[in-house]
């Protein structure tokens, strides 16, 4: 019976096309949304996931990875001193204006890292050397950076061309020369501009001599010492606060200064709502074309049901088909939408906005909710058909 | 009506009451009807709109259970059985041949007449093998592929009968099975039907309107207000006039 089930399905084009727009409309949006959901919040723990470092130590007061509360450079020497400490290395993050060759001003992230180390420095160059951080006045911008800061000029049609900043360029920061001596591969930020490094000691010229400018204090453990009870004890004998860096999601422990990002966002920000809200809207959409579709394909089928519960078929056997039909055009709908969400995806990671992650929990998630809709929709027909009496078949 | 013996009757009702509703919606449809059928027998239920006919076919096809009186198919009580029995003996011994024919026009006219056999769990090989044979019976080989829709009235009742002969039931009930149909097919299909009632193991019942196809019947039951009122052998003898 289940395969002519799946025939009445497919026979009636008209509303099994329905069935499937409606379906995969609401994949699409679920699966689209919470990807891009992921990639934005992802982008919110950037730093971390920039700068691979065992352990992040910062003042207590702070409560993200983009929140640089600083500190006073003797408080390296006391996180040094820490028992189970291999090294600690100074991390300047801050917000400056740069200058560019055209007189525009850009907002860049610098980063200075320490010279004698290069501790927290870009693990990709796709230009120069990070030695060459070593010379004067020199920084490493990123890709991004590079084409957002590159010169606009117009192309041979007349369209706007962006030429990307390149090994040698120059720009200011705070009337003082960067030139720029590599070109790095990293996450973006969150807060969008793009990252400027340099070294720790530099950053306190670009910052026209801030009185503090330790940001953040990157950690090594010993060999064999747990980093969490590092973070532990660092916290005890120094009165600063230590984090952990997983930044793997699904994985990340309470210490994760990742983690503490993410929920910092989630908590003090509108973007989980806004997404959220449309993904709501997804799986209602879904459950209302998908169910009303569902419903009159139920409706128009009504009769014949009423002929097949006369001939002797149960109502179980009849639920089966229906759940049968409702679970197929599921089915199809799921990868219809969830492969229009890859492609999209596809297209946005090659742009490089909106960021798209799609887990693979998000992958089973959409299926359950876009299987939980067809539930929905096929415990509708299933009530509609067990109401009706099987001698309505004598009634013409 | 004489009674004949026992092994002899096909469909029996004794006393059957019949009524929906309550209060001042109350309608009775059928009162103390008493109505026999016999093995190899074509008998015709008549009578005029409203006079119960439908509702005594449903209550013999146990598709509805009548308030009183006792209700015989092929030896089976069903006025005791519960739903789920009276499902099953209708997969077993009932076939089924609709006024509007009811067929699944998204199949395909071989797919409609597997129906009750994969209702009854054949599998899907022996539904085809048998399906195929029975629309050869009815003179549809060449035409199993095809949807319903793309054949004549005549056929479509051809593929309905097929449908209801498929899995060899007992008892085939008609509810106006020409009705859609012009005076020369209805002709055929009922030739067709009286054919397949010669079997000592069949006996088909149908309700109808059609004063042109009385001549099929081996007997004619007259209905008026809920009961039979009377049974006659030959056509000849109803005043077709109120019918």
């Amino acid at each position: 019976m289940y395969r002519l089930a799946l025939n009445m399905l497919f026979g009636d084009r008209a509303k099994l096309a329905m069935l499937l727009c409606g379906l995969a409309f609401s994949a699409l949006l679920m699966a689209q949304q919470t990807s891009v959901f992921f990639g934005i919040m992802s982008w919110t723990y950037t730093p971390v996931y920039n700068i691979r470092a065992p352990i992040w130590v910062s003042d207590p007061m702070v409560e993200q990875a983009n929140d640089a509360k600083p500190m006073r450079d003797t408080d390296l020497y006391r996180v040094r001193s820490v028992d189970g400490v291999a090294w600690a290395a100074p991390l300047h993050t801050s917000f400056l204006q740069a200058r560019m060759q055209d007189g525009n001003f850009k907002l860049i992230t610098m980063v200075g890292i320490d010279a004698d180390t290069f501790a927290g420095a870009p693990a990709v160059l796709s230009q120069g050397l990070i030695e060459d951080l070593r010379l004067p006045n020199t920084v490493i911008v990123d890709e991004w950076g590079a084409q957002l800061m590159g010169r606009v000029t117009k192309g041979a049609d007349g369209k706007e061309v962006v030429i990307p900043l390149k090994v040698g360029d120059t720009f200011e920061v705070n009337d003082l020369e960067a030139r720029i001596v590599g070109i790095c591969k990293v996450r973006r930020a969150f807060t969008g501009g793009p990252f400027v490094y340099t070294t720790y000691d530099r950053t306190k010229q670009y910052t026209l001599g801030a009185r503090r400018t330790l940001s953040f204090m990157l950690v090594e453990p010993q060999p064999g010492v747990d980093p969490a009870k590092l973070c532990a004890r660092i916290e005890a004998d120094t009165g600063l606060k230590a984090w952990t860096s997983d930044t793997v999601i699904w994985s990340w422990s309470d210490r994760s200064l990742a983690r503490n990002t993410f929920w910092w966002f989630w908590k003090n920000t509108g973007i989980p709502f806004s997404f959220g809200t449309a993904v709501a809207l997804g799986l209602f959409v879904g459950i209302a074309v998908s169910g009303q579709t569902f419903y009159s394909f139920v409706l128009e089928n009504l009769k014949y049901f009423a002929a097949i519960k006369a001939m002797g078929a149960g109502m179980g056997v009849i639920a089966r088909m229906l759940l049968v039909q409702a679970f197929t055009a599921g089915l199809l709908g799921f990868g219809l939408g969830v492969g229009m969400a890859q492609a999209i995806g596809r297209a946005m990671i090659e742009k490089g906005m909106p960021p798209f992650i799609m887990f693979p929990q998000i992958f089973w998630a959409t299926l359950a909710l876009v299987l939980g809709i067809s539930l929905v929709s096929a415990i509708i027909g299933i009530i509609k058909v067990s109401r009706v009496d099987a001698a309505t078949v004598f009634r013409g | 009506m004489s009674t004949p013996p026992a092994q002899t009757v096909a469909v029996r009702t004794r006393g059957v009451d019949m009524f929906f509703g309550d209060g001042e919606t109350k309608v009775t449809a059928l009162k103390q009807a008493d109505f026999e059928a016999n093995r190899g027998e074509l008998i015709m239920l008549v009578g005029p709109s409203g006079c119960g006919k439908t509702t005594l076919l449903s209550v013999i096809a146990g598709t509805l259970t009548p308030q009183t009186g006792t209700v015989e198919v092929f030896g089976q009580r069903l006025d005791g059985l519960s739903q789920e029995e009276l499902t099953a003996f209708r997969r077993k011994h009932l076939g089924f041949v609709f006024q509007s024919f009811n067929l699944i026009p998204t199949l395909s006219v071989l797919e409609n007449v597997m129906v009750p056999l994969l209702i009854q769990g054949a599998s899907h090989d022996v539904a085809v093998t048998k399906a195929l044979a029975m629309l050869a019976k009815v003179g549809l080989k060449g035409r199993e592929y095809g949807q319903p829709n793309a054949l004549s009235g005549g056929q479509q009742q051809r593929v309905a009968i097929a449908r209801a002969l498929v899995h060899e039931p007992s008892l085939l009930i008609c509810d106006e099975p020409t009705s859609a149909l012009d005076k020369d097919t209805g002709a055929q299909i009922m030739q067709m039907v009286r054919d397949l009632s010669r079997s000592p193991e069949r006996c088909v019942v149908v309700v109808t309107h059609d004063h042109r196809i009385f001549r099929f019947a081996d007997r004619i039951a007259e209905m008026e207000d809920g009961r039979i009122r009377r049974v006659v052998e030959d056509a000849g003898l109803l005043d077709t006039n109120h019918l």
